[in-house]
């Protein structure tokens, strides 16, 4: 590949990475918060373009398009910064450079204490999260999401709310334990294909000529399971999520949530299921019990209880990634396909209600949401677009959780009955506790000490620093919403032929 | 325009105005009003150009694929689907010309007129569907609309209690929805309405009667059948038009719509369920009506018990028996409910029954027009109702004699408790100082009473009806001979005696004399009406949050940890319970962490 041309892909890591390289190197503050604009804009700005062009676009190998390669000096271990996209990694892409984009614009104007540093972090945790997604290399699909993971923590124990040390200590704990467990499970992959290579493209076809034993494979996929799961809050390993969550920054938990967290269930799609499809099957009714009982309804029951705002979201954000494990499970196209789907509808809905639990929590300075009520005729706004995010979140069609959430209800239904029963009854748990919360917080009679509030200080409604990155969010969501073909069509394309679609068809 | 572009406008025309209303128009109600009236008419007009133009067609636009399974999006009008349209067209455009003068000095007319066109869209999107997945995804979109407005007046806790039942129990019944199109799309491999047409020989038998009854439940929610009935008088705190439009004449029918649509899936074992099912709805919610003094609530039970009738007609086998009904109660209906929007109105927002009296004088028109109503739903011969509760008591005469009593009881009971609230709301003396006040109100008010009494007086005649619609209407029963003579004796008689009974007891005189004279009997009916709210409060107070609090307990306490270290050791499990383990010991915690992870995987891989 030419290294002289712009490649876009290396520019949405690039650009983010050498701002905040910029900004550490002393930046004026006021060049600072104008060049945080174009920061966050470039990645979002060429996450559009490949999303436009890649359906034209040439797919020079392996059903990847705009590749490129460089020397790191690591060829010896067969590193190399390979970038490129393909049906699975695209629509993560897109959202990571969405979401970036919107989380970016809210932190800017958020006045955060020691913003050049916060922005700094963020800037840094985009760049991981664009490269981890446009890697075609898989020791640096985990470097880059180790470069996103580590800002998270500093900017939990920094600029966290209430119990930041200790959430920020069990987050650590948890997810540099999940990453370990996934890097072992990584390397063994390498280790045991004789590929000499973490090229994903060389990795697949070494492995598709002769694959892994089935002991092998049951092995490195527990470890991969693990290991990612524990970053994607499998239940029952799930505990640092809603604590982490709360306490976090309102932009690093919409990174977070929404795209980060995304590694886990990507690595599994993209890289476990097509070259470890006997160690799936091995796993999937293990998981596929855990996913339902634990993560959706038991998860889903525990969410209904909480009075916290921003740790219900949390939790909800729990609960529906046992969807996305069921869809795994289920281990078809058909699945996996849902859980591509559900990987982008959830993470801009989970993004956009960290966002407005934020906004709201200025107006009413408290997430517990029994000291709420009645905030909706004070502002609209707010309030339309809590509900639109609520109601994405709990699957309405028209938003693009839904088109995550059908494939994999009837993908599970070929997998297992009993589950698909077991996990419809999330449908009606998450619509308890997504009204249940849009009525206390909006409707109804102020509570007394939000009245007192009103008469001092009456908030306003949201302006355009805030709204206009839950527009960002809200346009991404209902244009998918209407419009799924212009992710699936790639989706259904990259999953074809790949041995997973074995596993459905055993 | 050929007929796909009609059906295109008559689609999108509604999702355009809510579009341009969300996005420009929430500080300008007044442009909003007109763009949504606007749409409406565009709806009326475009559907009946395609109903009576008589095209007839289907197609389809694939929207979602992964391997074979494929979401496709696309149209299928046949007479049924016309005859809908064509309901949901009219009874729009007049609840739409309504609002403008039932909402006139509302704060939030935009909002309000997003939410009517949302619904709009959304429910042109049911009657149009070609294919369960399409309307499965309007179906739940209806119950975003109708969740919306319900709530419309959300400062009033009342309101959004209301709104938020009406969604989640709505959603209980498109739980087993959503599992009967997932069985049948498996059982099939379609889930196309003309392919599962074209398709026989189900493979599984028991999915042949599973998957019927699943899809039913999603008519239960939506057609507040029992015992899914609770969410549709709690409704009434939308405005009256909503009531009129949503859940009266429109969204509720659409249960019964979409049976009609998957006639072809049916079995008798399980219409027979559904039969039955019906009829107790019709009966148990025509005795809860006669207790009721909230006048929009009588009409809600009303609604209630009369889509009791056409489910339980659709149960007896007959498409065309259940759509006549659905018809001429859109017509009725919605002329009742917008005459109570009347009175409601000139009532200052009075809407205890007893407080009123005397409005007869008071608002000549909407009398008239609400006398009209009640007429037709009571079975006046002549008169819409008449003719369709005719053909499901004659269905029921020939096909099933139990169901047949039950609704010929019910006809009485419906009767009574109409002829009572006319008798109260209408005759005798002003019980209130607003009623002495109350008069007619503007063109915007009349006119759609005028166009709807009209269409309840006529609506019954078939021979009216273009012969665009013989696919349905051709199908509707008719009995002959001595059947003819015994139902037909039947109504009459049930009509004598429920009117007669009703003019006769009730006094205008502010008291309930049921009440005064029976309270044995008030008191059962008030307890049998409360019976089913009573039962699911205590299940969500002491059943479910219960469960949620203990488990909200537990994962507090840490269970994932605990179990997780538990395994490694019970020293850190004895140890967790404090927070102390911020410090120093950190290295430590993770060691115990791993090794438990390590263990508990190889525990799950088979080695040990």
């Amino acid at each position: 590949m030419s290294n002289l041309s712009l490649d876009p892909l290396l520019l949405a890591v690039a650009a983010p990475l050498s701002l905040a390289v910029a900004i550490v190197l002393g930046l004026p503050k006021r060049w600072v918060m104008k060049l945080a604009y174009a920061g966050f804009a470039v990645p979002a700005l060429t996450a559009l373009w490949a999303w436009w062009s890649f359906g034209d676009a040439a797919k020079e190998s392996h059903g990847y398009a705009f590749l490129s390669s460089y020397s790191t000096g690591l060829d010896g271990f067969g590193i190399g910064l390979k970038l490129g996209l393909n049906g699975i990694s695209l629509p993560l892409f897109v959202l990571a450079g969405i979401v970036g984009l919107a989380a970016g614009l809210y932190a800017i104007q958020s006045g955060a204490e020691r913003m050049k540093t916060y922005l700094a972090l963020l800037l840094v945790m985009q760049a991981g999260l664009m490269g981890m997604f446009a890697s075609v290399d898989v020791a640096f699909f985990y470097l880059f999401h180790e470069m996103a993971l580590i800002p998270t923590f500093i900017m939990v124990g920094i600029w966290g709310g209430r119990d930041r040390s200790y959430a920020a200590m069990t987050m650590t704990i948890y997810l540099t334990l999940g990453a370990m467990l996934s890097l072992l499970g990584l390397i063994a992959i390498y280790a045991k294909s004789g590929a000499s290579s973490f090229d994903l493209m060389a990795l697949r076809d070494t492995l598709a000529s002769s694959p892994l034993g089935e002991v092998t494979q049951k092995h490195i996929y527990g470890l991969l399971l693990f290991g990612f799961g524990i970053l994607v809050s499998l239940w029952p390993f799930h505990s640092w999520a809603p604590l982490g969550y709360g306490a976090a920054p309102s932009s690093a938990a919409m990174l977070h949530a929404g795209v980060l967290k995304k590694f886990g269930l990507y690595g599994l799609v993209q890289i476990a299921l097509p070259i470890l499809p006997l160690g799936a099957l091995h796993w999937s009714h293990g998981l596929a019990v855990l996913a339902a009982v634990g993560n959706v309804v038991v998860i889903g029951l525990v969410t209904m209880a909480q009075r916290d705002l921003k740790q219900m979201v949390g939790y909800s954000s729990v609960m529906h990634m046992g969807y996305a494990f069921l869809g795994i499970a289920a281990g078809s196209v058909l699945g996996a396909g849902g859980v591509v789907m559900l990987m982008v509808g959830h993470g801009l809905s989970v993004a956009l209600l960290f966002l407005l639990s934020t906004s709201i929590h200025r107006r009413v300075h408290t997430f517990d949401m029994d000291q709420m009520g009645g905030l909706a005729p004070r502002a609209p706004v707010l309030a339309a677009l809590f509900l639109v995010a609520t109601f994405a979140s709990i699957g309405l069609p028209g938003f693009a959780n839904f088109w995550g959430e059908l494939p994999i209800f009837f993908a599970l239904w070929s997998f297992s009955h009993a589950l698909t029963v077991v996990a419809l009854t999330g449908t009606v748990i998450s619509a308890v506790y997504g009204l249940r919360a849009v009525a206390k917080v909006f409707f109804g009679r102020p509570s007394a000490s939000f009245t007192r509030l009103c008469a001092t200080q009456p908030p306003p409604d949201i302006g355009w620093s805030e709204k206009l990155p839950a527009l960002v969010l809200v346009a991404a969501m209902v244009f998918i919403g209407l419009w799924p073909r212009s992710l699936s069509t790639g989706i259904d394309r990259a999953l074809a032929g790949e041995p997973a679609a074995v596993v459905a068809n055993r | 325009m050929t007929p796909l572009h009609t059906a295109l406008l008559v689609l999108l025309a509604p999702l355009g105005s809510a579009a341009l209303i969300t996005l420009f128009l929430g500080r300008r109600p007044a442009l909003a009003s007109a763009v949504s009236v606007a749409a409406a008419a565009l709806v009326a007009a475009g559907a009946l150009w395609l109903a009576l133009g008589g095209a007839r067609f289907a197609d389809s636009l694939e929207w979602l694929r992964f391997g074979s399974f494929s979401v496709r999006i696309g149209f299928k009008v046949d007479d049924l689907a016309a005859l809908m349209l064509s309901v949901v067209g009219v009874v729009g455009l007049c609840v739409h010309v309504f609002s403008l003068g039932y909402m006139r000095d509302d704060s939030a007319r935009s909002r309000y007129y997003g939410g009517l066109s949302i619904f709009m869209f959304s429910m042109t999107g049911i009657v149009l569907a070609d294919n369960l997945f399409m309307m499965f995804i309007f179906w739940e979109l209806v119950g975003f609309s109708s969740y919306f407005l319900i709530g419309h007046w959300n400062a009033k806790a009342s309101a959004a209690d209301a709104a938020k039942k009406a969604f989640i129990v709505n959603r209980v019944g498109d739980f087993g929805l959503l599992l009967g199109i997932i069985l049948c799309y498996w059982t099939n491999g379609t889930v196309s309405l003309s392919a599962l047409g074209e398709g026989h020989g189900l493979a599984h038998v028991a999915y042949s009667r599973l998957i019927p009854l699943l899809l039913f439940c999603g008519a239960v929610g939506k057609s507040a059948q029992l015992p899914l009935q609770v969410w549709l008088p709690d409704a009434m705190e939308g405005p009256t038009p909503v009531s009129a439009l949503i859940h009266a004449a429109t969204m509720v029918a659409a249960g019964v719509y979409m049976l009609c649509r998957i006639n072809v899936l049916m079995v008798p074992q399980a219409a027979e369920v559904i039969a039955w099912v019906g009829t107790l709805t019709a009966l148990y919610a025509a005795l809860c009506a006669v207790t009721q003094r909230d006048i929009k609530k009588v009409l809600a039970y009303s609604t209630i018990s009369q889509l009791g009738y056409m489910v339980a007609a659709f149960g007896l086998g007959s498409v065309g028996a259940a759509m006549f009904h659905l018809t001429t109660h859109a017509f009725f209906k919605a002329l009742l409910f917008l005459g109570s929007g009347s009175v409601i109105v000139a009532c200052h927002h009075e809407q205890d029954i007893f407080r009123m009296g005397g409005l007869k004088a008071r608002m000549p028109l909407t009398f008239w027009a609400f006398t009209v109503g009640v007429a037709a739903i009571a079975g006046v011969p002549f008169l819409s109702g008449f003719f369709s509760k005719d053909a499901i008591l004659a269905l029921a005469y020939d096909n099933n004699p139990a169901v047949f009593a039950v609704l010929a009881l019910t006809a009485v009971l419906t009767a009574f408790y109409m002829l009572r609230l006319w008798k109260i709301v209408f005759l005798g003396a002003p019980r209130s100082e607003p009623v002495e006040h109350a008069h007619e109100g503007g063109i915007s008010l009349t006119s759609p009473l005028v166009l709807l009494a009209a269409l309840s007086a006529v609506g019954g005649y078939r021979g009216l009806y273009p012969r665009a619609f013989d696919g349905v209407l051709s199908q509707v029963p008719e009995a002959s001979g001595t059947a003819f003579a015994a139902v037909l004796a039947t109504s009459v008689a049930v009509l004598v005696v429920g009117a007669g009974a009703a003019l006769a007891f009730y006094r205008t005189d502010g008291a309930d004399a049921l009440d005064q004279r029976f309270p044995a009997v008030f008191g059962f009916l008030t307890s049998l009406r409360a019976s089913f709210d009573l039962a699911y409060d205590y299940y969500v107070a002491k059943v479910q949050q219960r469960a949620a609090m203990v488990l909200n307990f537990l994962d507090l306490v840490g269970l994932a940890g605990a179990v997780v270290r538990g395994l490694a050791g019970v020293t850190e499990v004895a140890g967790f319970g404090a927070r102390s383990l911020h410090t120093g010991r950190l290295s430590n915690y993770v060691y115990w962490f791993l090794g438990g992870v390590v263990i508990l995987w190889a525990f799950a891989a088979g080695v040990l």
